[in-house]
């Protein structure tokens, strides 16, 4: 495992006031990460996994918190709240065995659309993969989340039809 | 998109119909019940019920609801089979303004909980043989009134005495129940006559159903369909029809349960419109039964699903239908689902009649195209746009794109529904800002306006007609203690048009495939169950964890061919 890149922790006004932290996620994270999925409508849920998550399970936690920081990074959006911080929102990619190609996945906190922290996420992920040499970052988007590719298609990402499958969409970026 | 669909309207089918023809569905059948109240309505296992004593039983049925302190707006839930109990409550409701919430019969404790739950239904009209599911589900729920009733609540004197017994002791056909307070539909009756039918505006604006169906992500969600929406869906598939059948001298076959909307509108409110008789048949299943009373029944039109005509057609004894009648039936109409090429053409041969595909959803009431009645032969595509209804084809983006090409089937018209109940999210995701209706049904128009379905988004399954949602489906089986994982696809069938295939990844290595089918028999109805279940190590997902459905469906095409 590479070691914890504490360069990439960035702090941000928001253009309504308020402060978060972007910084790369911690083993330590997992009650943080938990809450934030079982936070998450349903919708949400669906939209990221693209498929029905009843209840986020320890596997599926332990899966999005404990990352390497070199093939898969994860970044989390946090904000300070009365027992410490709050997760609202999370970026991450898994690059493929070569280190080339990057998926990348991102949530929100359903409170927190539309805020600019999705836009913060994004780019200083897109940055960190640049960083590590990969060329290039995909996505697989549900056709019917049009907020989505809106909003890749203004981080500068081409979207393509998946062939025989209508309800997905591949988004990328050569970075 | 330019109307091109206009020019090859069979003759006598008008461009656009009038959306106000009557201005509810209570004023449409107040109408019918006046011009034709000595004629049959309704029939159900020979009892029969007239136009007049649907005016008077309808009415009394709604005072009762109105007795028992139900406002205009509030929602009734009904969960009945095709009955004679049906139509009553349904118009009881409707003419008291409220809003009616079908309800599967068939559904589990945990799947009707959740429809009266989100519906927030006050009464619920349940049918004896459900009752031990209803009484199970009603906690949680705002469900104050219960009405039961018995099959034959509606016949006569001996019938009803009869069949009730039968139903209840011989055949054992009610599990045992008990609901506290609950009022037997003719007590409900008699208290309503003595109370009288309060007056009641109801516009085209109020919603008259909500119409739940399956979702993408999760539960089901209900479409509002407003009385404005189904009144136009009425007038729009009569225009389409009206020049072949004449008005009070049809009877059409209603085999197909009226609790789907697609029975709902072309059989129920349709032919109600039209001063027909609606032969309800209770259990088509009983396919014996089923085809004796079309042997003796003078029937001009029928409506089905490819699995329907394709059972009747099996059936022995069905050849001899055609020629009990000949030339008494004029129009089949099949809808829900494909119709397979060779059921279609054994039909034709046999009953001299095509089968007139139609295609609609719930959020349209249900038709959106229909094929010419006077077509020779049966041309496999979904048809022509009805009346006063507009079709676009549009790409992933939304915009419209060139004849010939395949994208999303959209659909605008005073038939398309205003949105799904509390769920601004879905609706947003389903209503364009113009109001344009995404079916997420694929397809593409030819130059002469003649739609041709190519295939379904992934995330749905149609089985028989019936959507099931692989969402729901993996939702149920995840409750299950020891799965890990769940997904479901669906399987081309050549009986139900496809069936659901279940890939689950176990937590606990003993976990058999019984149990896991045990368990969805405890949340899901019939046809939302899987038709084989699989086991996997893990299920196809992408680096960062999105399920591959595809790679999914083509193991189980794989596997089930």
């Amino acid at each position: 495992m590479a070691e914890y890149p504490a360069h990439l922790v960035q702090r941000h006004r928001l253009f309504d006031g308020r402060a978060v932290t972007i910084r790369p996620i911690r083993p330590d994270d997992e009650a943080l990460v938990r809450h934030f999925l079982d936070e998450l409508s349903g919708e949400s849920r669906y939209l990221r996994f693209q498929k029905w998550v009843h209840a986020p399970s320890e596997k599926l936690v332990h899966f999005l918190t404990d990352v390497d920081h070199d093939r898969h990074l994860a970044l989390v959006c946090t904000v300070p709240c009365a027992g410490g911080e709050e997760l609202v929102g999370e970026a991450r990619y898994v690059a493929d065995q070569n280190g080339i190609h990057g998926e990348f996945g991102i949530m929100i906190a359903d409170d927190w659309h539309k805020t600019g922290i999705a836009g913060l996420l994004m780019e200083a992920l897109l940055g960190a993969a640049r960083e590590r040499g990969l060329q290039t970052m995909e996505g697989q988007v549900l056709t019917r989340n049009a907020a989505m590719l809106r909003f890749a298609r203004g981080l500068g990402f081409s979207i393509e039809p998946m062939v025989g499958d209508f309800t997905t969409m591949r988004i990328v970026k050569r970075l | 998109m330019k109307k091109i669909w206009l020019e090859n309207y069979p003759p006598g089918v008008p461009a656009e119909i009038d959306p106000c023809a009557h201005a509810s569905l209570k004023e449409l059948l107040e109408q019918s019940c006046l011009r034709f109240h000595d004629k049959v309505a309704f029939s159900n296992m020979r009892a029969t019920l007239t136009y007049a004593e649907l005016d008077r039983l309808s009415g009394n049925f709604g005072a009762f609801l109105q007795s028992r302190g139900l406002a205009k707006g509030a929602r009734v839930a009904i969960m009945l089979p095709n009955l004679l109990q049906y139509p009553v409550a349904l118009f009881g409701a409707l003419r008291a303004g409220m809003i009616v919430v079908n309800v599967n019969p068939l559904y589990t404790a945990s799947e009707l909980r959740h429809q009266l739950a989100d519906s927030g239904a006050e009464a619920l009209v349940v049918l004896e043989n459900f009752a031990q599911t209803a009484g199970q589900a009603l906690a949680g729920t705002n469900v104050r009134h219960v009405v039961t009733t018995q099959v034959g609540d509606l016949f006569s004197l001996f019938g009803r005495w009869a069949t009730n017994f039968v139903v209840k002791y011989l055949r054992g056909m009610v599990p045992s129940w008990s609901i506290s307070g609950a009022t037997d539909f003719r007590t409900a009756l008699a208290q309503g006559e003595g109370h009288g039918l309060g007056a009641c505006t109801v516009r085209a604006e109020d919603v008259a159903f909500l119409q739940y169906t399956g979702g993408t992500t999760g539960r089901p969600k209900g479409a509002m369909l407003t009385h404005g929406n189904m009144v136009a869906n009425v007038e729009q598939t009569a225009a389409w029809i009206a020049s072949t059948l004449t008005a009070g001298a049809e009877t059409v076959i209603t085999a197909l349960p009226l609790y789907h909307v697609f029975a709902l509108t072309t059989n129920l409110l349709l032919f109600v419109r039209l001063g027909g008789r609606n032969v309800l048949v209770t259990n088509p299943r009983d396919l014996e039964s089923f085809v004796a009373e079309l042997r003796r029944t003078r029937f001009s039109v029928i409506t089905g699903v490819n699995t329907l005509y394709h059972a009747l057609l099996e059936t022995p004894g069905f050849g001899r239908v055609g020629s009990a009648h000949p030339g008494t039936l004029k129009v089949a109409v099949a809808g829900g689902m494909a119709v397979q090429r060779s059921v279609a053409k054994r039909w034709h041969e046999l009953m001299g009649v095509p089968l007139v595909e139609g295609y609609g959803l719930t959020e349209a009431s249900p038709i959106v195209c229909a094929n010419p009645l006077g077509a020779r032969e049966f041309s496999g595509k979904l048809g022509l746009p009805v009346p006063s209804t507009e079709v676009s084809i549009r790409d992933e983006r939304g915009a419209e794109i060139d004849l010939g090409e395949v994208g999303e089937i959209c659909v605008h018209g005073p038939q398309v529904m205003r949105g799904y109940w509390n769920a601004p999210a879905e609706t947003a995701a389903a209503l364009t800002a113009d109001g344009w209706l995404r079916t997420g049904d694929m397809g593409w128009m030819d130059s002469r306006g003649y739609v041709e379905f190519t295939e379904r988004r992934k995330d749905v399954i149609v089985v028989s007609g019936f959507k099931a949602y692989p969402t729901e489906i993996e939702d149920a089986v995840m409750l299950h203690p020891d799965v890990q994982d769940a997904g479901a696809v669906g399987v081309p069938d050549a009986r139900s048009g496809e069936a659901v295939v279940l890939f689950v990844v176990k937590k606990d290595p003993a976990l058999t495939a019984e149990a896991v089918l045990a368990h969805c028999r405890q949340h899901l109805t019939g046809y939302k169950l899987p038709r084989r279940i699989e086991f996997r190590e893990r299920l196809p997902k992408t680096l960062v964890g999105k399920i591959l459905r595809r790679e999914l469906q083509a193991d189980a095409a794989r596997s089930h061919g």
